[in-house]
């Protein structure tokens, strides 16, 4: 009946980017967004996911009755890279128990970064081992807050236990130079360690 | 139609026998909350009926930052729809899931699950990158577009 409509094709003249994604990972409060929003070119966008709790460790999934629903924020930015590349930069969700969305994002990203926040050095623990886990490439980024005791980079990887490879730097989320040498921090390490080894 | 026995269908209550009364009670307030289901939740139910939030599911095989772009423009596909037609008017040019869950401001789940149906139904139309990049490319034009921001 619904024949396929293969000239009428609206937009398709236009050239489409490749959207490709980085993500910024780290505990509630780390500032991601903050992050984000220094080097978007567009406020940061904020969407939502709707979890149904009950669908994680319950087996009989019979009737949806019995879940109750959470909503998680998902911010984003956007940088427009040239006319071939559009880069997204998603904040995680800051929350541990939202981990299935974590999957998805770390799903082709380009690489992460985890911000850490010297008072609260623990909630980025997760993003570390993930990423690890994962094998997502990353950088850890220190954001320096007003009032926090300053540490050294290396303080932090050794808290953190983080290897000798991945790059450990101080950051100011809130500006946008330093976000930007964060990012190409970021892509510079993931260029360099896909790069294959030449000593043997 | 029950003094029929064998024909009549099973009432959905009987189902719950396994769990007992909490499940019957439960149901009861499911029954009083989907009268005020909107539409488009039901919608995106059908697109994708065991959907995993947060996971790419169901015949189309979405993700955030899948493209897409309107086919047509809104017809009577959308009459009393209005959550679909926001989608089509935000894809006018090739936009990410991500993108118009956003700007429509519903969640990405449900707008995955409507995106994939107005896929089925050929009002949204997939789009890949009109140069696809190997990998190794794209980091190196990612490192340089950031070099100049």
């Amino acid at each position: 009946m619904a024949s396929v409509d293969s000239e009428n094709r609206t937009g398709a003249q236009e050239a489409i980017p490749q959207a490709v994604k980085i993500i910024v990972a780290g505990g509630f409060g780390a500032g991601k967004t903050t992050l984000v929003g220094a080097v978007s070119e567009i406020t940061p966008l904020s969407t939502e996911e709707v979890m149904t709790e009950a669908g994680y460790g319950v087996d009989d999934l019979s009737g949806v009755e019995a879940k109750s629903t959470t909503t998680v924020a998902l911010d984003f930015g956007r940088i427009t890279i040239n006319q071939d590349i559009v880069l997204y930069l998603f904040g995680t969700p800051g929350q541990d128990r939202f981990w299935f969305m974590w999957d998805e994002l770390a799903e082709g990203a380009l690489g992460a970064v985890v911000l850490a926040d010297t008072r609260r050095l623990d909630t980025c623990f997760h993003a570390v081992d993930f990423f690890e886990r994962r094998q997502v490439p990353f950088v850890v980024a220190v954001n320096r807050f007003d009032g926090a005791t300053a540490y050294e980079t290396d303080e932090v990887r050794e808290a953190l236990d983080i290897s000798a490879h991945v790059p450990v730097l101080m950051a100011d989320a809130r500006e946008r130079g330093s976000a930007k040498d964060v990012l190409v921090r970021l892509v510079t390490h993931v260029i360099d360690g896909r790069r294959p080894a030449l000593s043997g | 139609m029950n003094a029929e026995g064998r024909h009549a269908r099973r009432p959905e209550r009987d189902t719950f026998d396994r769990t007992g009364a909490f499940k019957g009670r439960a149901t009861e307030e499911a029954v009083e909350n989907e009268r005020f289901l909107r539409p488009y939740a039901i919608d995106a139910g059908t697109a994708e009926p065991d959907i995993v939030p947060g996971r790419a599911s169901g015949p189309v095989d979405l993700d955030l930052l899948s493209l897409v772009v309107a086919a047509r423009t809104p017809g009577p596909a959308e009459w009393l729809r209005p959550e679909r037609e926001a989608i089509l008017a935000h894809a006018l040019h090739a936009r990410t899931v991500a993108e118009i869950a956003a700007e429509i401001r519903l969640p990405v789940g449900q707008v995955r699950g409507m995106v994939a149906a107005m896929i089925a139904e050929g009002a949204l139309q997939r789009c890949g990158p009109s140069r696809p990049l190997e990998r190794q490319d794209i980091l190196h034009a990612v490192l340089v577009g950031l070099r100049s921001l």
